[in-house]
């Protein structure tokens, strides 16, 4: 999953990039509304979290104009504008949801990962796929009870093929929501990741697999019950 | 009720009624004191005829009774009556109405003023009566005696006459005038109210236009257009105080928001900081720690600048006035900021006498001055001047601190000194929260100076005025 977090603190892009990525988000961070608008209108993502109060451009003008050009990525408002106006104001621009500092980040976790789920009309925080059960909320994935031991970065990927079950899922989409700099990829890089996944779920005996169409992508699929 | 309409309305309405009652009852007595009057001279002319049917001679008094006058006096339904007196007192005449054991009273006036009352008739009807003494005329027909003296006896006639007519046009003249007054109270009451609701209606509109303005509508005015004149000044003052809530409202707003901001930022980084650390302990930033306490500072100085500003309101500050060289003074304030200075490659000109030196507390002018040009440092372009000098002010001196500001516009020069007020909207300097300025100028009127700032051609002055200069320091 491939979060964008705006905000001007540098201390909060610090320390809220780092919580996420170790919740095992792609993170990409900008500073102001301008190079934010240009990021969020760049790329895709499946949560943007957004100040208000940002310098160049302020953060309701740069969420209306994401939402005048049709762009429907969730955006959860992180802000310290706290008054119902400010909430209101913030609902009707188009934010799916609306966060004041300070904040628990667990919250602020469950929040985002609300979002992910919305993302992929998804409600229940499980997703199961053969006897793999994969709990996003808890961020484990196991098998007939046993835990599957994996990575951050590899249970992301196995959260995004799960969420796109029995859809193809692109190489290039895969770069750009598991990994938060698509420049520095290798070639090669996501169809490694994708055999280390798939030596980790057939070590654990899943009847769930990851096959492979040429040409076009990835397909996670499991054995019916 | 206390309505001022209800209070007009009565009180209009109670005057006029009582006008009009007066008017009524003036015009009733004016008119009876007339047909009374005019009443009395047919009586006068009356009692004069009778007069002019008695004569005298020598031999005494005779009464003519036979003229053609008499009549009245003998009818039988509702005759009049007169009487007539010798002038020993006995009857020498009366009216054959006028029973012989009924007298008439005795009062009278003479002959051109004769006396008027009001009687009961014998018949026991209401009368009116005239009464006059006179000399008779003599008697043409019987010879006086040669030389003798002129007859001058006088006798009494006391005539009463039914006053029924004059009585019922008194009555009629009086019921009309009651039905009129009564008329005219009503539709003075219904003219009065609708007169005082009209001319009331602009202090209505008035009224209902304030009763829709509450803390979510300041931005709303009283019309001007058409107001009465005497209304005018009260809705112009209204309309300035609205202008001046709104504006207060809206720095309350902004100062809340400014504070949530400059607070709960702090807050949440140093929160998500400790949670993300305690959530992920094994993989710590170094640098975690440093952020923290920086973050602490940030907020012991918003906390130790709203305290200042308490204090400098309670008038909680310990200030000692003595002798302050002013120079000493700039250059302690100064020297904290050089090395930034220097790194902006900026120039400071000094113009200040030497022996230039203030009666005040040295280390609030010092936070005032430090104030100012670390303003002055921070936010002036690379490469500039910031220029300070001294000059005159009327009784005392002044100090002006100036730097270029291109970012600064007029309408930002009314809130430099707000709390927390930041030409950045997005707050987003973690190193000035905007409190200095509203620090200096709290203590520059604890010090009774004043603090202003002017913005001419791109550059900003704060004028520190009112100083005491030392004398002969």
């Amino acid at each position: 999953m491939r979060v964008l977090l705006i905000e001007d603190s540098a201390r909060l892009q610090s320390s809220v990039g780092r919580g996420l990525r170790k919740a095992g988000y792609a993170v990409d961070i900008s500073g102001d509304g301008e190079d934010g608008l240009w990021l969020a209108e760049s790329n895709e993502y499946d949560v943007i979290i957004l100040d208000l109060m940002l310098p160049k451009l302020d953060g309701l003008t740069l969420l209306r104009r994401l939402r005048e050009k049709q762009n429907g990525t969730h955006v959860l408002i992180l802000t310290a504008k706290d008054t119902v106006e400010n909430r209101v104001n913030g609902l009707q621009a188009g934010a799916d949801d609306y966060l004041i500092k300070p904040f628990a980040f667990e919250e602020l976790l469950a929040r985002v990962q609300a979002l992910c789920r919305r993302s992929y009309h998804r409600k229940n925080p499980k997703i199961v796929i053969g006897d793999l059960e994969i709990d996003t909320a808890a961020r484990v994935a196991t098998r007939k009870g046993k835990t599957i031991e994996l990575t951050a970065r590899e249970f992301r990927l196995l959260e995004y093929l799960a969420v796109r079950r029995s859809q193809v899922v692109s190489r290039s989409d895969i770069e750009a929501h598991i990994y938060p700099d698509a420049a520095d990829l290798m070639s090669n890089t996501v169809d490694s990741a994708i055999c280390i996944l798939r030596k980790k779920l057939g070590l654990s005996g899943a009847s769930t697999r990851i096959q492979t169409r040429r040409g076009l992508g990835y397909i996670i699929e499991g054995d019916p019950a | 009720m206390n309505s001022i309409q209800h209070r007009l309305s009565l009180m209009l309405g109670t005057i006029c009624c009582l006008l009009w009652g007066a008017g009524s009852l003036a015009a009733y007595l004016a008119v009876r004191a007339g047909l009374i009057s005019e009443f009395d001279l047919a009586l006068k002319t009356d009692i004069q005829a009778l007069a002019n049917m008695t004569e005298q001679s020598e031999a005494g008094f005779k009464f003519d009774s036979t003229g053609e006058f008499m009549p009245k006096f003998q009818r039988e339904d509702h005759p009049d009556y007169f009487q007539l007196w010798e002038p020993d007192g006995s009857t020498l005449y009366r009216s054959p109405s006028l029973e012989e054991d009924r007298d008439l009273p005795q009062r009278f006036g003479t002959l051109e003023s004769p006396k008027f009352w009001n009687v009961a008739l014998p018949d026991g009807s209401n009368g009116r009566a005239v009464g006059i003494r006179f000399a008779p005329k003599e008697d043409d027909d019987t010879p006086r005696t040669p030389g003798a003296p002129p007859l001058t006896k006088e006798v009494t006639l006391v005539a009463g006459f039914h006053r029924a007519d004059l009585d019922n046009r008194l009555h009629y003249l009086g019921t009309v005038l009651l039905l009129v007054a009564i008329a005219l109270a009503a539709a003075t009451a219904l003219t009065v109210k609708v007169i005082v609701r009209r001319g009331l209606r602009p202090l209505s509109t008035l009224a209902q236009r304030a009763e829709t303005i509450d803390a979510s509508s300041l931005q709303l005015r009283f019309p001007t257009e058409s107001v009465p004149l005497e209304l005018l000044p009260i809705v112009q003052r209204l309309n300035d105080l609205l202008a001046r809530l709104e504006a207060s409202f809206a720095r309350e707003r902004r100062f809340s928001a400014d504070v949530a901001h400059e607070l709960r930022t702090p807050i949440a980084e140093l929160r998500t900081l400790a949670e993300v650390a305690l959530k992920w302990p094994d993989d710590v930033s170094p640098t975690a720690l440093k952020e923290a306490l920086n973050i602490a500072l940030q907020m012991e100085s918003i906390a130790t600048g709203l305290m200042t500003l308490a204090r400098c309101e309670g008038s909680l500050l310990t200030l000692r006035s003595e002798q302050v060289p002013l120079r000493a003074v700039f250059e302690e304030a100064y020297q904290p900021l050089e090395a930034k200075a220097r790194a902006k490659k900026l120039t400071i000109d000094l113009d200040m006498p030497r022996d230039a030196c203030w009666c005040t507390d040295r280390s609030t002018l010092r936070s005032i001055i430090g104030n100012l040009l670390s303003n002055a440092v921070n936010h002036t372009g690379p490469a500039t001047s910031v220029t300070a000098r001294v000059e005159k002010n009327g009784a005392g001196e002044r100090l002006l601190i100036s730097n270029p500001s291109k970012d600064l516009a007029l309408d930002d020069i009314p809130h430099l000194f707000e709390r927390f007020w930041q030409k950045d909207g997005a707050r987003s300097s973690p190193e000035h929260c905007g409190l200095g300025l509203a620090v200096a100028r709290a203590y520059a009127q604890s010090l009774g100076m004043k603090l202003e700032a002017e913005l001419d051609h791109a550059e900003v002055t704060f004028i520190l005025s009112d100083a005491t200069p030392c004398n002969g320091a």
